[in-house]
């Protein structure tokens, strides 16, 4: 460990060089990790809300509703159909607006929000996106959903909202994926040429411990140690920008997600966000150092 | 122990530098080898650590056959053979201390003992209390010093000194051979490759002669023959 410390001392920019590109991708490994994990969690939670809603004529019978939830269930690509009446649109209205006593008094064109000014509603949870239209095809033909003044059922389903964010998903997933493969092999790159560089000039010194004796292995080992110290620290700082960049955009974030996320983000995650790092850390370095040093063996047979 | 048998060794340009040498060497032997430069007396050293393959003939070292030896077992010859080499190859950024350490760690001697052991193996060769010198600040005879201390850390069967006296005085000479003569009456077997007509005069062992690759007399063979 101390020939490798030493080399490291000996040659700072190339440490520092090999420190800054590792730092770099794990620091994008981060941010995708996380950003992959939050957009994952965000289309989980759009796939688990009911998806449609249709909303019910006042007068409506109970027979009529359990009527329209028997056809629902026996539709293909349903997975629960739940009546929602009046009252318990305002409990879930009380709800969403968090018991704010000045949104709960809101004076509407209808009056002070009470259950009656409120719909009753059948709200739909479906299998996947690609149910949607058809579903909205069962509502549309129901008597009991109520029409708008345009004559149009009212009927809400985000479909291009779930879809769109599955597209915008994928698209940061694969994004993600090429930029740290990219990234990653510039990293793998940028230390096997300056572990090589470290071998090759001190191949005068490499010659004289193969002719006393030492294997090859004792020869690396210091420039793998070396490769490997660069990893666990490039990880470290990676980390350490990654939670400051989290800790910064926390206020921006809280109020739009906090919904779906614990703002600021548990220290347990971050803890095991640092342990996946330094893993990825020891891998690019270990690939690395194995390059430079099956280049040395192949060149001194 | 050792055993050259009818071995050349020849460069593709041509140029013969061992031409059927033959001669064993048994353990706790002190041989020396003479002859002019470019002799051959190097080039007996190199191939006995396998740095040189030989063109023809069978070197043996410790039963092992040279010629048939994996790649993975040079290592483990190389450390059955210490040696001095003629430009000393003492790690010029490293101390002696650390020199010596570096033989120690790869022979896999226990990291607890190496201390205490490279402050004996000064002690024995005379430079008590240069651990932490680097080669630079020693003298000539030092850094002789320092070399086979070097080559005998991991206590190796056999020692091969190429030069050992080469560019010192005549007096420090005459040490430097008391030493090897020390480490082989310590049971260590030594074979001194020299041009350096002092030690040749000193020499009352065995003495194999070398002119233009080939053996031209072994004062051992002679006894044998006379004996005969």
């Amino acid at each position: 460990m101390n020939t490798a410390l030493k080399n490291i001392r000996r040659s700072p920019y190339q440490a520092l060089a090999a420190v800054f590109i590792v730092t770099l991708t794990l620091y994008i490994v981060g941010i995708f990790s996380l950003v992959t994990t939050a957009s994952h969690s965000i289309l989980l939670s759009f796939e688990t809300k009911p998806q449609l809603i249709a909303y019910l004529k006042d007068g409506h019978t109970t027979d009529q509703v359990a009527g329209l939830i028997s056809t629902l269930n026996s539709t293909q690509g349903v997975k629960e159909a739940t009546y929602v009446s009046k009252q318990e649109a305002l409990e879930l209205y009380k709800k969403s607006v968090g018991n704010d006593p000045v949104l709960l008094g809101t004076v509407t064109d209808w009056g002070i929000v009470t259950a009656d000014i409120l719909p009753a509603s059948v709200e739909i949870t479906a299998n996947s996106p690609q149910s949607f239209s058809n579903i909205a095809t069962v509502l549309e033909g129901s008597d009991i959903v109520s029409t708008t003044p345009q004559g149009k059922k009212e009927i809400d389903y985000p479909q291009d909202v779930i879809l769109e964010l599955t597209r915008w998903t994928n698209a940061i997933r694969m994004a993600g994926l090429v930029l740290v493969i990219a990234l990653a092999f510039v990293s793998v790159l940028t230390i096997m040429i300056i572990i090589s560089m470290k071998i090759s000039s001190r191949r005068v010194e490499i010659g004289t411990l193969k002719l006393l004796g030492a294997r090859n292995f004792f020869i690396i080992k210091p420039y793998l140690q070396e490769s490997i110290i660069y990893g666990v620290i490039g990880a470290i700082f990676g980390w350490l920008f990654t939670y400051i960049s989290v800790l910064y955009s926390t206020p921006f974030l809280a109020p739009r997600l906090g919904s779906i996320f614990t703002f600021p983000i548990p220290i347990e995650i971050m803890l095991l966000l640092l342990g996946g790092m330094v893993i990825f850390g020891l891998i690019l370095s270990f690939l690395s150092s194995l390059f430079a040093a099956a280049r040395f063996v192949n060149r001194s047979k | 122990m050792i055993e050259f048998a009818h071995v050349t060794k020849s460069y593709p340009n041509g140029d013969v530098v061992l031409d059927d040498v033959t001669f064993t060497v048994s353990a706790g032997d002190f041989l020396v080898i003479t002859g002019k430069s470019g002799a051959g007396k190097t080039t007996i050293g190199r191939l006995l650590i396998h740095d040189l393959v030989p063109t023809k003939g069978k070197i043996i070292v410790d039963g092992e056959d040279l010629s048939k030896i994996k790649s993975k077992n040079i290592p483990a010859i190389r450390r059955k053979i210490g040696f001095v080499f003629q430009d000393f190859k003492i790690i010029p950024d490293k101390t002696i201390g650390e020199n010596i350490t570096l033989v120690l760690q790869i022979a896999g001697y226990d990291p607890n003992k190496i201390k205490d052991k490279v402050k004996h193996l000064l002690d024995m060769v005379g430079i008590k209390g240069k651990a932490d010198l680097f080669p630079g600040q020693l003298a000539g005879g030092e850094i002789q010093r320092a070399a086979i201390a070097r080559a005998i850390a991991a206590d190796p069967p056999v020692l091969f000194a190429d030069e050992p006296t080469g560019n010192l005085d005549k007096e420090t000479s005459i040490e430097i051979y008391n030493l090897l003569k020390k480490i082989n009456d310590d049971g260590t077997t030594v074979i001194m490759a020299t041009h350096d007509v002092t030690l040749i005069e000193l020499n009352n062992s065995r003495h194999l002669h070398l002119e233009k690759g080939k053996i031209i007399s072994d004062e051992e063979k002679k006894k044998h023959k006379t004996e005969k």
